[in-house]
């Protein structure tokens, strides 16, 4: 009786290694079997759903199944250089130059955009509501720095998207950023993890946060964090999606990340993109790429031309 | 069967055996008896090849058997072996017997009949399906020794089987020793601290000590005739009185002190011997009653203590030697013997054993 | 305080219906830890009895090296076995990151040194008297081994237990090699409870948290129980 039962085991054991080992090893479309799409992606698309409700759409079209690993940009770009997916889906511009210059990357096609927010308690303790990101950057900061502790500031502080952006503002408020506010004091805090676990951390402390307006939303519910900054140019975040480039790792699945970029990009999905979540939050997580490039200052072929 | 060549066995340096000289003959019961740590477990691993001596040669059936490591197989395949502490595989008492009989690639149906047999034997019969680990210290024991015999060895040893079992399964085991010894005609070789069980079931008796046979003999020359101080000592005879072989009278007699005691057998004047003398062999009668014997000993003395012993007492005298002896409680009282009550003490020259001092 | 007492009413709904993504998380993380502790039975045992009936020089470094290992870091472990698998590690080609027989391999090294030296010690705590008895019963060296083996095979299935509960709560090499994927096919996907429970969190799920939490506790008590059931016997 126990032989035949750990017999049984061994066989389900050695089945499901056979299961593993062939979806693990095969990504060439071979007598009909789906094509796998392996997608490093910034949290902010994975923790809003926003891909939990299109990619159903995209596996049903294309016979794809799509597999989703979820980072920050920083890790995402990581997964790129590596070889290790097949298509990146990122909002850090000056990075994705980088990448795409390194020939790591091919074929960037931006398909959404949003706008950062800087979130903080509804007490707002360093008086920043309205005024300029890079205002309310410098006012947190002096706040902080004179050890008002009920002043604080929490940093992705995971080189991801998120974390570039607000670097970025701390330059353009005049600050350099790893002297004088990395490190600078109790009041900024890095939390090394994803947006949606930033957020938590700030509302625990009821601290400031920079955060996508795609995940604040998805997130607000659970949160007694308000908007406190919402309005100014540089708050601007646009998600791009490139390939990994076939040149350099000739085994990623380049027709099936083609088909994904261009999916993004049309009619249907850009439609999708702009109702996402209306239903549920009041107001779209993301806008539509398509026919504001102007506005997001990309070119027009980044936004509208498939790739061929 | 068994002959012991000068073997020798050292562990991290220490001499343990140091040149055993013997022989077991074919189908007796051999016990080798000693104190703790005399080296008798490590004697029998050595017949039995789990360990390796660091000198000398056990021969069996002529053979070296630590010569060939090819052949030390079928020679170990020849013996069975008990070992001290009860320990059995962690399954059935039936498979713990039948473990032998796999190794040696016997058919179902063989191990089934011969492992029947020997829970006959052992008087475990309808415990085959029991698991071993839930037996008592001797039922366990017993399974080992069933394990052992159902290989039909032509040597079985047994490493103090009955260390640490109740009184009713040393009767067992020791019963089951002479009857597997009796109807199989196998040779057993078995050691014991304990002399008593040596004398019971033994033919033949080797004395280990200091890394040798002190002595090998019947029981009773073992018990009556103990070829050293020490043998006698382990023997359990109480009075031992050394002293010098001087002439006394045309006769050799011991001076002990200036005590003289005359003894049946004597080497030559100015030889240092041990007398051994059994204390069931001594007389104690009040200094007044005493009364004359020729030819025997009779040393006056006094009562230094009177000390219960089970139904008996111990009394010892002062005669210039110490000497004591084992009386009834009612002799005690018939004699009146207490602390300092003068009394003689007499005992026949034959009942004297004189050993040569080293 | 009442978010917590939520998600234990949430979470024991999502357990009592059965719910479909929480059992298939569930279900998947007992065959992936499974398939590598069977995986890693297959080497360890084997390779703790080589180690324990072996001798030769370096055996006792090995013994403590292997010791030493009890203590492996699961990330260290998921960062090896990630840089060996990535496409641009040596192993690449075989492109196993981000699948379930990557997770496998992991967990299987991560459990290696513990079930290779629970095994020495199980065949260390044989009764010695049982080793003799066995040489005197006339064993050739096989049948010694296998039956010193046999002896000591409940503390053997101990350290099995012993592996499996090892891997199936670590989360660092799962999350790096896996990626925890929710793919639409089971076999595709790699998240298990551990990196389920760390996603859950982030993302402020807590009801399905302490769900994948109280499954992750039953099945770590129950391998708890087996190993406690096998060490009395």
């Amino acid at each position: 009786m126990v032989k035949q039962t750990l017999f049984a085991v061994a066989a389900v054991m050695v089945a499901f290694l056979l299961i593993c080992g062939c979806t693990g090893t095969t990504t060439d479309p071979v007598s009909g079997e789906k094509q796998q799409l392996r997608i490093a992606t910034t949290t902010s698309l994975y923790d809003t759903k926003l891909l939990d409700h299109l990619t159903p759409i995209f596996e049903e079209k294309y016979n794809a199944e799509v597999l989703i690993v979820s980072a920050g940009t920083g890790k995402a770009l990581e997964y790129g250089q590596r070889g290790d997916v097949d298509v990146m889906m990122v909002h850090d511009r000056a990075r994705e130059d980088t990448f795409l210059a390194d020939g790591y990357g091919t074929n960037r096609r931006v398909f959404a955009y949003n706008y950062f927010v800087l979130v903080g308690p509804e007490s707002d303790p360093a008086g920043v509501k309205n005024v300029t990101p890079e205002a309310a950057f410098t006012a947190i900061r002096e706040k902080g720095l004179t050890g008002n502790s009920s002043v604080i500031f929490v940093s992705r502080g995971d080189a991801s998207g998120t974390h570039s952006k607000e670097q970025a503002i701390w330059k353009a408020a005049g600050f350099n950023y790893s002297t004088e506010v990395k490190g600078s004091g109790d009041w900024y805090q890095e939390a090394g993890t994803g947006m949606g676990a930033t957020l938590e951390m700030a509302n625990e402390k009821e601290a400031y946060t920079l955060s996508d307006i795609g995940t604040y939303l998805a997130y607000k519910g659970d949160l007694d964090l308000v908007t406190i900054v919402d309005e100014g140019d540089i708050l601007l975040n646009v998600y791009g999606a490139m390939q990994i480039n076939q040149e350099k790792f000739p085994d990623v699945n380049s027709t099936v990340a083609k088909d994904w970029v261009n999916f993004l990009i049309s009619d249907d999905v850009q439609k999708e993109i702009a109702s996402f979540g209306v239903d549920k939050y009041g107001q779209p997580l993301f806008y539509a790429a398509q026919n504001d490039w102007e506005k997001i200052g990309v070119t027009e072929a980044e936004v509208k031309n498939p790739i061929a | 069967m068994i002959e012991l060549e000068g073997v020798r066995k050292e562990f991290d340096g220490k001499s343990v055996l140091a040149g055993v000289i013997g022989r077991i003959e074919e189908g007796e019961i051999f016990a080798v008896i000693g104190p703790s740590g005399s080296g008798k477990s490590t004697l029998l691993r050595l017949i039995d090849l789990l360990d390796t001596p660091t000198g000398g040669e056990i021969r069996i059936k002529g053979i070296d058997i630590h010569a060939e490591r090819e052949r030390s197989l079928t020679i170990r395949r020849m013996m069975g072996m008990v070992f001290q502490k009860p320990a059995v595989f962690n399954t059935t008492v039936s498979e713990n017997i039948a473990v032998g009989l796999r190794f040696r690639g016997a058919d179902r149906g063989k191990i089934r009949e011969k492992v029947e047999e020997a829970l006959d034997m052992v008087g475990l019969t309808g415990y085959g399906e029991r698991r071993a680990r839930t037996l008592s210290g001797g039922e366990m024991q017993r399974v080992a020794l069933a394990r052992a015999m159902v290989i039909e060895p032509e040597i079985l040893l047994l490493d103090e089987p009955t260390a640490n079992l109740d009184p009713v399964s040393v009767a067992t085991i020791e019963d089951l020793v002479v009857r597997i010894n009796r109807d199989l005609g196998t040779t057993i070789v078995f050691s014991t601290h304990d002399m008593y069980q040596g004398q019971r079931l033994a033919h033949r008796i080797g004395v280990l000590m200091k890394g040798g046979f002190a002595q090998v003999g019947t029981p009773r020359e073992v018990f009556t005739l103990p070829a050293t101080r020490e043998v006698a000592r382990f023997v359990g005879i109480e009075n031992i009185v050394d002293g010098v072989v001087v002439g006394e009278n045309g006769a050799s007699v011991v001076d002990a002190g200036g005590v003289r005691v005359r003894a049946g057998r004597l080497p030559g004047p100015g030889e240092e011997v041990s007398l051994c003398i059994r204390s069931e062999d001594l007389r104690i009668a009040p200094a007044d009653a005493a009364r004359a014997h020729p030819g025997k000993n009779a040393l006056p003395g006094t009562v230094t203590a009177v000390v219960p012993r089970g139904p008996f007492s111990r009394v010892a005298v002062d005669c210039g030697v110490p000497l004591s002896s084992v009386l009834t409680w009612k002799r005690v009282d018939d004699l009146d013997l207490r602390e300092g009550s003068r009394v003689v003490v007499s005992f026949s020259p034959e009942s004297v054993h004189a050993v040569r001092r080293d | 305080m009442y978010e917590i007492i939520e998600g234990f009413l949430e979470a024991a709904r999502l357990i009592v219906t059965l719910d479909a993504d929480v059992m298939a998380i569930a279900l998947r993380s007992i065959l992936i830890s499974l398939t590598a502790t069977v995986l890693g039975t297959v080497i360890a045992v084997p390779l703790g009895a080589a180690i324990y009936f072996g001798a030769f020089p370096g055996r006792r470094g090995l013994i403590n090296l292997i010791q030493t290992l009890y203590a492996l870091p699961t990330v260290v472990v998921g960062l090896l076995i990630f840089l060996l698998i990535s496409r641009v590690g040596p192993f690449g080609f075989v492109r196993l990151l981000f699948t379930p027989t990557a997770m496998v391999i992991a967990q299987m090294v991560l459990i290696l040194p513990i079930m290779t030296g629970l095994t020495i010690s199980a065949l260390s705590g044989v009764d010695p008297v049982l080793r003799d008895a066995l040489r005197s019963l006339g064993a050739t060296r096989l049948q010694f081994f296998a039956n010193v083996m046999k002896e000591a095979r409940f503390a053997i299935l101990a350290a099995v237990a012993v592996g499996f509960g090892r891997a199936i709560s670590e989360v660092g090499a799962a999350i790096l090699v896996g990626g925890n994927i929710m793919a639409s096919s089971f076999a595709s996907s790699t998240r298990v409870l551990t990196t389920a429970i760390s996603l859950e969190t982030s993302m402020g799920n807590i009801s399905e948290s302490i769900a994948l939490g109280i499954i992750l506790l039953i099945i770590a008590l129950g391998v708890n129980l087996v190993i406690t059931a096998i060490q009395h016997r």
